[in-house]
């Protein structure tokens, strides 16, 4: 995350200086021609570019500037600087909630994943000085913004990361690095997963080279209460196994484990706020790969929960290795709640666009929270059904459930199936009584084009969905 | 289809016998005395059967005495918690079991007039068959079921409850023809025609042709229409049913009608092109709305309005590529032949804007695949511009069992809809394509009070269901007239 440091006075003529305006009636005198020359009108993400000493960046806040909308103008001013290492924020005339916000976008917009560049390195905002009145308090408010833009980007970087470099192993060692920030990690390795019956993450990941893990991070916090459970797919890379996906596009597969990285952004989060809520994230991390080795379309396997799954298309293997997280963080630990993070379907892509997450689950006020969470932090859902004929779909001849509905099965041809119906309704039978919701982000990890809160490439979408939703709903003493 | 009649309880010396029976309750009135009159043997039976009322629990007891032919055991769940619909499920459920009889008398003393009219209702629903077709069908494998009794204690009452339901029936019945009959059969001009008996029951219909729909500017409908030797037609069904001195604007209701959608130039994959003969299920459940209301002297002004098209890839079609302008004057880059529904609505929508001033306009379409994939088939995709009438449809279908389920709406989604050349594409790309549907329909409602309900997943059933044989459901006939019941009559 770029540096951010608060400051009175004017800022230095030599770096570009944003400035949030709601109106051009709010512009000072200087300015106020040449935005109304360039048709400012101080819409939301409007930007204005004006050359000069020093260089300004007017940005529209809109007509109701919440935090989001502050977000919003302080990520569009960010895209919109292009090369410069540091940046300047006039705070004038904006509380000190809404500049910490318009700072935190600017750590959103400026985010970039530079590793694997060689050479001709992008210049990248890397400082951002914030000036207004009261530094003290609006430095107050950003380190309360702070943790949940870090969970953000964790989230992102990691599933910008490509699949030969976070490995399932790699994947484990990044965790454990948050150790640091104290949260405790637990690895579990291929003999404990086999010890304790985990046969669904076995299968999947039996296909790779690397061996799958299941991760355990824990945030005591300091209420007396179970804890909140995230549970994360983290598939490394999926190649769909012997049901193998088609060429175009495979590459984006790398993002399969977002909703692994959007939980232990999550738990980062509530770890550098030093949250009071107990919390726990378990993240099945394994690679979907061909090979001799590899589960196949017909197999039987039993999963941790001893139920057992006929498996029909070895591509639907994120529900497979959540079975598994969910039976594990649910009788492990007992939460009050569990919700799962997982890019699972296509289906839901169809559905819902790029512009909203579905959501399923079994207890409305677990799924209202969840998506107030995500309309504050602009990261919206869109509640789902889990029908009857939808768990129908799942009846197996052979085993306790099949994994999903062949292809071929029902109208139309059979080309048209509710694949993230199917998915959720798998899911809930792992979930039992315990209030559950289900996410399903296959349509929002990652985008095309820059969007409202950050570049093209991965969003981090869920991070601060979860954090928002701890801090609404698990903080209070019962 | 059997006719159903309300007598009073007296047991009969022959034919069926049906016994709603609610959870762990004793036998009582006319199940009382039937059990009576064959010494015990129902209540045994049921015994023997492990019977306990659950609700969609049956056993058939066959010649237990009396005179007999059998008795058949039907639950109903929990007393206290038996709904329209649990009743009409229990009517389904006797419909099939009565099927080969000639004639049943069902229990129903037990329950109120109104639920008793309930299970008559479901009786009437699953009795239906679409047999025009069939020409060497086996005697024994048609339904003999003539005549059945629903035995209750107040027969006025029921009567009075079951008139308005039978109506309905009737308009349900309509729909299911129209969406089951073959495409050769049902052309735009033969759907448009049947729809000139709907006079009979007080309906004003006009049939606009192309020659009106040319003068009307709707280079949107017959641009879809051009590829096809069948003529297109849009009917206008008014019901004016609201009393004096209670006129206001009407309601409305738009069918999408592509009585075949081969998908045109962007021809569809050939498995499965014969479910396209139901692409005019929004119409057909247009026309069996209308009928319904008009058959039970509904009191409010409504207008149905349907366009009726065949979607065929030929010398005289359109192609990708082709800009048409609408009636509304909005200019459409047709990306894609086979999103055709939403170019046959928008000039429908722009008309009944024009002509009519409605109140609210609900559309019905079976529109896009993608809210099969979305949804399935338990619910149809509801997009709305109004939160009052959306929570209404919403409401009105859990009471129906025809469910919606709300999808969203929004400018991210409809800036998927921006063409190079014209004001819109018709496409907006996969992701979120029954959304993206909706914001094209959305582009031409003038910011008026509008519901769109994408019925591609509802509209025909692969499987029976506890009041639909599998076929055609009509689908939104009981739903929207329950919607003009509770909301704008009176």
């Amino acid at each position: 995350m770029i540096a951010v440091r608060f400051r009175r006075g004017a800022p230095r003529p030599d770096l570009p200086c944003i400035v949030p305006l709601d109106a051009i009636a709010a512009a000072p005198r200087a300015l106020a021609p040449a935005l109304a020359a360039a048709r400012f009108t101080g819409a939301a993400r409007q930007v204005v570019d004006l050359p000069g000493t020093p260089r300004r960046l007017v940005v529209g806040l809109g007509t109701a500037p919440d935090a989001l909308a502050c977000e919003g103008a302080g990520a569009a001013a960010a895209l919109a600087a292009g090369a410069s290492e540091e940046v300047a924020l006039a705070g004038a005339g904006l509380a000190a909630g809404q500049l910490a916000a318009v700072a935190a976008g600017i750590a959103l917009g400026a985010w970039a994943f530079d590793r694997h560049r060689a050479r001709d390195l992008p210049r990248r905002i890397r400082r951002l000085v914030v000036h207004c009145d009261s530094p003290d308090e609006a430095e107050a408010a950003f380190a309360h913004r702070a943790p949940g833009i870090g969970g953000c980007l964790l989230a992102r970087d990691l599933v910008a990361e490509p699949a030969n470099h976070l490995t399932t192993r790699r994947f484990a060692e990044r965790l454990e690095a948050l150790a640091e920030d104290g949260i405790e990690v637990t690895i579990h390795g291929r003999k404990w997963l086999e010890r304790h019956g985990f046969g669904a993450l076995l299968a999947v990941g039996g296909g790779a080279a690397d061996p799958p893990r299941l991760a355990v991070l824990r945030w005591r916090g300091a209420l007396p209460l179970p804890p909140v459970a995230f549970v994360g797919k983290g598939l490394v890379f999926d190649t769909g196994g012997i049901s193998i996906k088609p060429a175009t596009g495979m590459e984006a597969m790398r993002a399969d484990m977002a909703g692994a990285a959007a939980c232990a952004g999550a738990m980062l989060a509530l770890a550098r706020r030093r949250s009071p809520a107990p919390a726990v994230a378990v993240l099945a991390i394994a690679e979907n790969a061909t090979g001799a080795a590899a589960y196949r379309p017909g197999d039987v396997i039993r999963t941790a929960s001893r139920r057992t799954v006929e498996v029909i298309d070895t591509d639907a293997e994120g529900r497979l290795v959540l079975a598994d997280a969910l039976h594990h963080a649910i009788a492990a630990f007992r939460p009050r709640a569990v919700i799962d993070l997982a890019t699972l379907t296509g289906a839901i892509v169809t559905a819902l666009g790029h512009h909203r997450a579905g959501i399923f689950g079994s207890d409305a006020a677990l799924l209202a929270s969840a998506a107030a969470a995500g309309e504050a932090v602009g990261e919206p859902l869109w509640p789902m059904p889990i029908g009857p004929t939808h768990r129908e779909a799942l009846d197996s001849d052979i085993a306790d459930l099949r994994q999903c509905a062949p292809a071929g099965s029902g109208a139309w041809g059979g080309r048209f199936l509710p694949d993230a119906c199917h998915a959720a309704a798998f899911l809930r039978e792992f979930a039992g009584t315990t209030p559950w919701a289900h996410l399903d982000i296959a349509g929002v990890d990652s985008a095309e084009e820059a969007h409202a809160l950050g570049p093209a490439g991965p969003t981090g979408f869920g991070a601060r969905l979860l954090d928002r939703l701890v801090a609404l709903r698990f903080e209070a003493e019962p | 289809m059997p006719d159903i009649a309300f007598v009073k309880p007296a047991l009969p010396r022959s034919g069926a016998l049906v016994l709603p029976l609610a959870e762990e309750a004793p036998l009582a009135g006319l199940a009382k005395q039937a059990d009576e009159a064959t010494g015990g043997a129902i209540s045994r039976g049921l015994e023997a059967a492990k019977f306990k009322g659950r609700k969609g629990q049956a056993t058939t007891l066959w010649a237990p005495g009396a005179g007999l032919s059998k008795v058949v055991a039907i639950g109903l769940g929990k007393a206290a918690e038996l709904m329209a619909t649990g009743a009409e499920a229990a009517g389904g459920a006797t419909a099939g079991a009565i099927a080969q009889e000639r004639e049943a008398m069902v229990a129903a003393d037990g329950l109120a007039p109104a639920l008793a009219a309930s299970l008559a209702m479901g009786v009437a629903l699953k009795s239906y068959r679409f047999d025009r077709y069939r020409t060497m069908e086996k005697e024994e494998d048609k339904p003999k079921i003539e005549r059945v009794a629903v035995a209750v204690a107040d027969t006025a009452k029921a009567k009075a409850a079951f008139a308005p339901l039978q109506a309905v029936a009737d308009g349900v019945f309509l729909t299911r023809d129209l969406v089951s009959e073959p495409p050769n059969v049902l052309t735009p001009t033969d759907c448009a025609d049947r729809c000139r008996a709907l006079a009979k029951l007080g309906v004003e219909v006009e049939i606009l042709g192309p020659k009106e729909m040319k003068k009307l500017g709707f280079g949107a409908l017959l641009g879809v229409a051009q590829g096809s030797a069948q003529e297109p037609r849009m009917v206008v069904m008014k019901w004016m049913g609201a009393p004096k001195g209670k006129k206001g604007k009407p309601l409305a209701f738009i069918g999408k009608g592509v009585t075949f959608d081969t998908g045109g130039i962007s021809i569809k994959p050939a498995g499965g092109m014969e479910d396209m003969k139901w692409d005019m299920a929004g119409a057909g459940t247009v026309i069996g709305l209308m009928a319904a209301l008009a058959g039970r002297k509904a009191k409010a002004d409504v207008v149905g309005i349907v366009g009726l098209v065949e979607n065929m890839p030929s010398g005289t079609a359109q192609r990708p590529g082709d800009v048409v302008t609408s009636a509304s004057g909005q200019t459409i880059e047709v990306i894609n032949t086979d999103a055709e529904g939403r170019l046959v609505l928008a000039d429908v929508i722009h008309y009944c804007i024009e002509k009519f001033d409605p109140r609210f306009m609900v559309d019905l379409a079976t529109l896009t695949g993608a809210i099969i994939i979305a949804l399935g088939h338990e619910h149809a995709g509801l997009f709305s511009n109004d939160d009052t009438l959306a929570s209404r449809i919403e409401a009105a279908g859990r009471a129906t069992g025809e469910t919606a389920w709300r999808m969203p709406l929004g400018d991210a989604y409809d800036k998927q809809m921006k063409s190079d050349i014209a004001d819109m594409k018709n496409v907006g790309g996969r992701p979120g394509g029954s959304i993206t549907a909706a914001q094209f329909i959305q582009r031409f409602v003038q910011g008026r009070p509008w519901a769109h309900l994408d019925i591609a997943g509802t509209a025909w059933s692969s499987k029976d269901t506890a009041t639909t044989p599998k076929g055609a459901t009509a689908y939104g006939v009981r739903m929207l007239d329950r919607l003009v019941a509770e909301h704008y009559e009176g």
